[in-house]
């Protein structure tokens, strides 16, 4: 190998004769020899990439979401199937409604994650959570992107024209079940006060003495 | 390769190469241990503060308690800790093997053949030629063969003669070209020496039968051991949040956090459920699920026993609750939600105590209370510590229900000792300035007392200016926090149910008052004097204040906490909400505002006020403030206008800001 | 799942549905009833005025009672009003005006909550009012008075001490404050 020579005329030949004589082997090699050297490393390099891209994939398609339910969007396509194949003729007025009732959430889920976003960008950067949920959140902001642009299409596919539209309504609809909501929990949160501060109140909701 | 290598076997290299790895390691852990040492004589200095609990605390630590105790005791390392002995061990082999090195003929040689012209000189290396010239003068008249003292023996002379070859030898090295470039390329003025490569390994290893053995060694360390050590530290750093918890555990505080509906109530009935999800659990006990981990912790409020086998599951899953309650705190403030964060410290101190959240929580925290006839028995509305004290022992002693005279005694004891925080002064404060300027970065300084429950309340204004100044020197105003670091540690928390023995403080969150949500992660005040404890100010007593109270019986304590950002870059009064809660204690929380007044530096007007807060009285903080009314309802306005016209749905105001 | 529906009434059903499970079906069954009686397949969110008559009638029957001092059943009057305005309007008329109009019959019943002692009923209303944005001294001065009632001390206190900050010049807070004050006081034995 030529790296062989170099070293031996470098060092030990000129000058210091006494102690070693120079020994210099040529061993032939075949020129293919580094071309399969490369290619084999190259091989195994594209394999590991394409590997690594495809588990990282998967991995990320198997991260949670952020939220804990979809059932907005569940439950539209259990209404389309329904109405596809089902025996019972399901009203073409339920589909949209199930429809307004997806790209509802769609928006509400839209506005958390960007207004969530400083707070997790802080907590992801204190080191609180792991990695784990960066990447999910990251993934989650992608995946309720995709969402809302799937349920601007459906409504054009259920009535041309209407997607503009849409959009408007679904939003007051969304901040009208927020509130519905809202109003909804005044009961259940009036039982909890109730509870946690060992109230007796009578029939007319008065402080019993 | 065309040559044979030389292995190391008159030991010539290796004890050297064996000898860095040992000091590369050695170094670092001895001045470790030397700075833990030094440390924790420092801590000691502040020794620890013995409340009059320490030994009540003590007594009533119930047998399985004190059993789980002395099982999972950790060991305080001391000065004869097992890493001591092994720094120590290490360094002894390092003198070893320098002894060898030392005795060693074949380094020695090895050394003497290194040709250093300077030292044959005896010069330094910066010596001008002039100075090497009369050096090499003097030298060679010295060693000259023909001016040596004749009577010298064969072997003498052969060892001035060689003396003197060596020193013309380094006198050309320096002086003369050729030598000289010589020396400078080879290290000697005879140019290249013999080198030679060797292996740092004796022959024994690599030759003959051994030489499988150190190739599957080479193998097992670089492809097996290593990766394993590196992937391990890896996962474990990368399961491990900052905040000490799992990264699951913390994801699921996160989701917890986002998902949150703000038409639910946070009570600490939601903060138990979800510390039982946490990942720890799961991981030390994976046969059991979530649900009876939080049966556990619901009977360690109850106080129920559990059989032998469940207690010490259920003391282990207490314990943990520390680190978990903490790390949901951190994820809580961050994401700015006040009522969680608060519920989260209320969970806390109700663990700490064994006794749930509840209006009665002050009264059920004191052991042997019977919790029946105080439910059944009140006449008066007795819900605070506070209020206890304002009766009579015998009186105490029906309305807990306690007949027994030397427990009602334990009981009154640990009542009395139940810290309260009573606010002297509050202020914003920017080291070096009278003022908050605009965009200066204040922080929050307190002054306050901690003062027993059964203590005659008393107006702040009691105090002489004196008792709040702090000196302003250089080294003040570079590190304004020192002072508070002073002050000694908080005493061990009497919380004779808890699995472990404690000590805690208090958490400081601070909202801002305009949204009402957490602006920064809480800091934990643990240093604080309780030496006003022993004070006998007796509310039961005191008839006139003015005249028994002295100011130089009662230490103030400083309290200071960071301020996440900077002032706002205008004029204007901001207002903010300061929570000091304790993690241990019912009853010993601080809640006030504090007015942060952005004023231009006082050269044109004097601003110089502060806030004096006092639970006692109103304060006249608020009525200064007239002058900046408009300003504040210009806020009020955006804010109304901001829900009105578009977006304000409740789940999406929980979110704005 | 197993959903189910009913062709007659158009609406949709679920066994064993989950909390999100039946809040999102009944939000859809509220949807499709409010479709089928929109005959313009392009609904915009104006308001609708049979609706608003609806309510404002309800509401106005309970103002009148409320002046004779009638205060039990101007409270039923004005919670049917509520009611309606979250039954008969649909999702999508605009929010802005129902929030207001929500906001507005809910400010008229705290008062009237307050005034027959109910305070837990009150002490709610004023948290919706609260988390839909309302934050004017009005809403601060009611919720640290029921507080007091409630003898939730410390949280009056709290509440007033917030109400304050957006309003540190209020005559009836900062009364309200020296009061929680002393109150909070005397709960703790200091007085």
């Amino acid at each position: 190998m030529s790296f062989n020579e170099t070293f031996d005329s470098d060092s030990f030949n000129k000058t210091n004769g006494d102690t070693f004589e120079p020994i210099s082997e040529t061993k032939s090699v075949s020129f293919y020899t580094p071309m399969v050297y490369v290619s084999i490393l190259l091989i195994s390099l594209v394999i590991f990439a394409s590997r690594y891209r495809r588990k990282t994939i998967k991995e990320l398609s198997e991260l949670p979401s952020m939220f804990d339910e979809s059932v907005a969007r569940d439950l539209y396509f259990e209404i389309q199937g329904l109405a596809e194949t089902g025996e019972s003729k399901v009203h073409e007025k339920v589909v949209k409604a199930a429809l307004l009732n997806r790209g509802a959430e769609a928006i509400r889920r839209t506005l958390k994650l960007k207004e969530s976003e400083p707070q997790i960008t802080v907590l992801y950067k204190n080191g609180s959570v792991g990695e784990e949920y960066w990447k999910r959140y990251q993934n989650e902001v992608k995946l309720t992107e995709l969402e809302f642009k799937e349920c601007i299409q459906e409504a054009e596919k259920l009535q041309p024209g209407w997607a503009q539209l849409f959009v408007a309504i679904s939003k007051e609809i969304c901040f009208n079940q927020a509130m519905a909501r809202r109003y909804e929990s005044i009961l259940t949160r009036k039982e909890v006060n109730i509870n946690q501060w060992a109230l007796k109140l009578d029939d007319n909701g008065k402080l019993v003495d | 390769m065309p040559q044979s290598y030389d292995y190391d076997e008159k030991a010539e290299t290796w004890p050297f190469f064996a000898m860095a790895v040992l000091v590369v390691v050695l170094l670092p852990l001895t001045l470790m241990q030397i700075y833990e040492l030094f440390n924790s004589q420092k801590e000691e200095k502040f020794g620890e503060q013995t409340s009059t609990l320490n030994e009540l605390n003590q007594v009533l630590v119930p047998q399985s308690i004190k059993k789980f105790r002395a099982k999972y005791k950790v060991k305080k390392s001391g000065v004869w800790s097992k890493k001591t002995l092994i720094v120590c061990l290490g360094w002894c082999l390092v003198a070893v093997i320098w002894k060898t090195i030392d005795s060693n003929e074949a380094v020695r040689e090895a050394a003497s053949t290194i040709f250093d012209p300077y030292l044959l000189l005896d010069i330094s290396t910066s010596a001008t030629e002039k100075e090497i010239r009369s050096a090499y003068r003097k030298l060679s008249i010295k060693f000259h063969p023909d001016k040596v003292a004749k009577n010298l023996s064969e072997q003498q002379r052969a060892v001035l003669e060689e003396q003197y070859v060596l020193i013309t030898k380094a006198y050309k090295a320096l002086t003369d070209e050729v030598t000289r470039e010589n020396y400078l390329q080879y290290g000697h003025p005879d140019g290249p020496q013999a080198t030679s490569h060797g292996i740092a390994l004796p022959r024994f290893l690599v030759e003959s039968s051994a030489s499988p053995f150190v190739v599957v060694g080479y193998i097992a360390l670089l492809g097996l051991i290593l990766p394993i050590f590196v992937s391990r530290w890896w996962s474990r750093t990368q399961s491990v949040t900052k905040k000490g918890i799992h990264v699951k555990t913390a994801s699921y505080f996160a989701d917890r956090l986002f998902n949150f509906k703000p038409s639910q109530v946070v009570t600490s009935d939601l903060i138990l459920d979800w510390l039982s999800n946490a990942e720890e659990y799961k991981i030390m006990y994976p046969h059991l699920g979530p649900k009876v981990f939080r049966n556990l912790l619901n009977d360690h409020l109850q106080r129920a026993s559990n059989g032998e086998d469940l207690n010490e599951i259920k003391l282990r899953v207490v314990a943990k609750t520390h680190s978990l309650l903490f790390g949901l705190l951190d994820v809580s403030t961050n994401f700015r939600n006040t009522e969680i964060s608060l519920a989260a410290i209320d969970t806390f101190k109700s663990i700490v105590q064994a006794t749930p959240v509840s209006p009665e929580s002050q009264i059920f925290q004191l052991p042997n209370v019977d919790q029946k006839r105080f439910s059944e028995g009140s006449v008066d509305d007795v819900r605070t510590l506070g209020k206890l004290f304002t009766y009579d022992e015998k009186k105490i002693g029906q309305i807990l229900g306690i007949s027994d005279e030397s427990r009602l005694q334990e009981t009154l004891k640990v009542a009395s000792f139940i810290p309260r925080l009573k606010l002297l002064k509050a202020e914003f404060k920017v080291p070096g300035e009278t003022v908050v300027t605009p965009e200066s970065i204040p922080h929050i300084a307190l002054k306050v007392l901690v003062v027993s429950p059964k203590h005659k309340a008393f107006p702040p204004s009691k105090f002489p200016q004196v008792f709040f100044e702090e000196e302003q020197d250089f080294e003040a105003q570079k590190d304004p926090f020192a002072s508070a670091l002073e002050q000694p540690p908080v005493p061990q928390t009497f919380a004779p149910l808890f699995p472990v023995e404690r000590t805690g403080g208090w958490c400081a969150l601070v909202m801002l008052q305009k949204d009402g949500k957490v602006i920064q992660t809480p800091l934990v005040v643990d240093r604080l004097s309780f030496s006003n404890l022993d004070n006998d100010f007796d509310k039961r007593e005191i008839k006139d204040v003015e005249a028994s109270f002295k100011p130089e019986n009662w230490v103030v304590g400083t309290i200071k906490i960071p301020f996440s950002q900077p002032a706002p870059p205008q004029n204007g009064d901001y207002f903010f909400r300061v929570v000091l809660k304790s993690t241990e204690y019912f009853g010993s929380d601080l809640d006030f505002t504090l007015p942060m007044m952005v004023r231009d530096p006082p050269s044109e007007a004097d601003s110089d006020k502060q806030y004096d807060d006092d639970s006692e009285s109103d304060s006249d903080g608020e009525g200064d403030d007239d002058e900046d009314e408009d300003d504040l309802d210009e806020e009020n306005d955006s804010d109304y206008t901001d829900i009105d016209t578009d977006t304000d749905g409740e789940e999406e105001k929980s979110l704005v800001n | 799942m197993s959903l189910t529906y009913d062709a007659n009434s158009k609406l949709l059903a679920l066994e064993d549905a989950s909390f999100d499970e039946l809040m999102n079906l009944s939000q859809i069954n509220k949807l499709t009833q409010n479709l089928v009686g929109e005959s313009n397949p392009n609904f915009t969110p104006q308001p609708r005025e049979t609706s608003t008559v609806m309510i404002k009638k309800l509401f106005e029957t309970g103002l009148q009672q409320t002046k004779q001092h009638k205060f039990p059943e101007a409270l039923k009057s004005i919670s049917l009003a509520l009611e309606m305005s979250q039954r008969k309007r649909a999702p999508w008329e605009a929010f802005a005006v129902q929030l207001q109009e929500v906001q507005f019959m809910l400010k008229n019943r705290v008062d009237l909550c307050l005034v027959q002692g109910r305070f837990v009923d009150a002490l709610q209303d004023l948290e919706f009012l609260q988390n839909t944005g309302l934050t004017t001294s009005d809403v601060f001065i009611r919720k640290t008075d029921a507080l007091i009632k409630l003898q939730q001390f410390e949280l009056a206190k709290v509440e007033c001490e917030r109400g304050l900050s957006l309003d540190p010049s209020n005559v009836k807070l900062k009364a309200l404050h020296m009061e929680s004050t002393r109150r909070l006081a005397e709960y703790n034995g200091d007085q």
